[in-house]
């Protein structure tokens, strides 16, 4: 489904919750609303799947207003969206009452076979009889998202789904997640884990206090983001503030011991160079290249990610995270205390400005 | 005290068996206070429900305006329904005064802020839920009022229960507009009154049992229900 929101804004009471909202959504792909808690993404799902109705400002569905729909187009509407809500709404009954209670509003008959394929697909295999509250946290959560599989809508809506939950349950939403965005759904995810929206975001859309602050392709949010709070929330492990510098022809951040070589049509002021552990280069020994950065420290500390390792480096008072994979640990022998080279080029860096 | 426990002796013994007088005490108590409470419910169920669930400009003053009203003594209650139906009052021409359609228009006025209110309280936690739910799931309004209704159906029902444990055991403003007349509008309430007032004290205590009895009954089969 195509949507489109343009000026969008929403008051709680004199409380503004949202306001001056543009936005193209990706058709057929995840996209996530990011940001802290408090940026108003609950209330912009609820306003994308008719829970509330808009302040300001109006969303297009296939082109269509929201604001002239009937309240029977506006149901029509409804029932291609599916909302998993933060908090698992489920009624009091077995948890094959609560699946089959959408399709019953419908009007509609499914079969014991549907039914078994989307407890199948969110990992509840079996559960048709249990009492649906007295699921765990987890297991309710999955039940939400099999209800609404069950009505095989064309938009997901899915309130921070993982919030809260065992690792084992996350996986399982996740991969269901993953498997409607293949399946051409057109998945609208709220969420405040970054993991989560670096493994499922075609898009994201990133908003602080009610306000849009950058929009775009995952890659391009996650990589070069508009604003410090993005990098700070999106955990961008390198953060680095300094002042720009004109130094032999060059623009440089002086950090202090360290002056790192970027990319800039400015050259003054206060900013902050943003640098994504894996555009960083580990070696034993300094090694020479066209990269323009090369510092050296030891190791101070080593974590374990499962297929990467993370290494904390201090170079010249700066502490740099760097990934190496677990073979190339082992071989270079990387323990706290050894000394190693970083290198990476200039335009890895990504400035932001601070003033 | 031997005084109260041989009222409460002969009282008793009135009830074994009780007199046609008192069943048809018993019966009017019930018909007129149940009419009431039923008549308060059908308008107080969909305004709660209404109250719950919309976003509307000058809402607080609505629900402030359902609070007071639950706190307005039953005797000014009594005032205003015996100028409506009084001889000289606008619907005087009915005659209503001193009749069973009287009280139970009387007692209906005094249920429905207290039921509208006892249910939009309860209905707070639930009904934005309830909506949600079935919204997002593809509901349609009548679907939605189902929904809605189904989940707040003890909010309900205690409400209720509560709003005729009022009017059943309301004496002065029934007086008021019953009367008291012996066969026609003598209720339990304005029974025990006048008949403690006369000095039949044991008269009066045989009624209050049956007064207390009917009020745990009701709430007995109410709680039976809820339990469901």
């Amino acid at each position: 489904m195509q949507i489109c929101v343009e000026n969008l804004g929403y008051r709680a009471g004199k409380k503004v919750i949202l306001q001056g909202l543009n936005l193209e959504l990706a058709p057929g792909a995840v996209n996530v609303i990011l940001g802290p808690n408090g940026a108003g993404k609950s209330t912009l799902l609820r306003l994308l799947g008719l829970l509330d109705k808009p302040g300001l400002g109006e969303i297009y569905y296939d082109g269509r207003k929201r604001s002239t729909m009937s309240r029977g187009q506006c149901t029509a509407l409804r029932r291609r969206c599916g909302f998993v809500f933060q908090a698992p709404l489920l009624l009091a009954g077995s948890v094959e009452a609560n699946l089959r209670f959408g399709p019953r509003l419908r009007g509609l008959n499914v079969g014991d076979h549907k039914i078994r394929l989307v407890l199948e697909k969110t990992g509840l295999n079996g559960r048709e009889g249990q009492e649906a509250r007295l699921l765990s946290g987890g297991e309710k959560q999955r039940l939400q998202l099999a209800r609404v599989m069950l009505l095989d809508p064309d938009l997901y809506l899915l309130d921070e789904p993982t919030a809260n939950l065992d690792p084992l349950s996350v996986k399982n939403i996740e991969t269901a997640i993953a498997r409607l965005a293949g399946e051409g759904k057109t998945v609208i995810l709220a969420t405040h884990n970054l993991i989560q929206a670096r493994l499922l975001a075609a898009e994201i859309v990133f908003l602080k206090e009610g306000s849009l602050v950058q929009a775009g392709a995952a890659a391009e949010v996650l990589s070069r983001p508009l604003s410090l709070d993005i990098a700070e929330f999106s955990a961008a492990e390198n953060i680095i503030p300094g002042t720009l510098v004109r130094r032999e022809g060059r623009t440089v951040l002086d950090c202090g011991q360290l002056a790192i070589e970027v990319v800039s049509e400015r050259s003054g002021g206060r900013a902050a160079a943003v640098i994504r552990p894996e555009d960083i280069l580990v070696s034993e020994k300094p090694i020479s290249s066209s990269a323009r950065n090369s510092f050296r420290g030891p190791i101070m500390a080593v974590a374990d990610l499962g297929a990467v390792m993370a290494l904390s480096v201090d170079c010249g008072g700066v502490l740099f995270t760097v990934f190496v994979t677990r073979i190339s640990c082992a071989q270079m022998n990387l323990a706290p205390g050894i000394d190693v080279s970083l290198t990476f080029k200039a335009t890895s860096v990504h400035l932001l400005p601070l003033d | 005290m031997s005084y109260i426990l041989e009222g409460l002796k002969q009282g008793a013994a009135l009830l074994l068996p009780p007199s046609s007088e008192i069943l048809q005490i018993v019966a009017l108590s019930l018909a007129v206070s149940g009419a009431a409470t039923l008549l308060a419910a059908l308008a107080a169920v969909p305004l709660s429900l209404f109250l719950a669930l919309k976003e509307f400009r000058g809402k607080r003053l609505l629900v402030g305006l359902v609070n007071t009203a639950m706190s307005v003594p039953a005797v000014l209650i009594g005032l205003l329904v015996y100028g409506l139906v009084s001889r000289r009052g606008p619907l005087g021409i009915l005659g209503l005064l001193f009749t069973p359609g009287a009280m139970v228009l009387a007692q209906a006025l005094l249920a429905f802020p207290l039921i509208t209110a006892l249910a939009l309280a309860a209905l707070k936690g639930i009904a934005r839920d309830a909506r949600d739910l079935a919204l997002s799931l593809g509901a349609n309004r009548r679907q939605l009022a189902a929904v809605v209704i189904r989940q707040g159906r003890f909010a309900f029902l205690t409400a209720i229960i509560a709003g005729f444990s009022r009017v059943i055991g309301e004496t002065g403003m029934t007086l008021m507009i019953g009367g008291n007349i012996k066969g026609q509008t003598r209720v339990l309430t304005t029974a025990i009154s006048l008949e403690t007032m006369k000095g039949n004290f044991e008269l009066g205590i045989a009624l209050g049992i049956v007064l207390l009895l009917t009020a745990l009954a009701v709430n007995v089969a109410m709680q039976g229900l809820q339990g469901k």
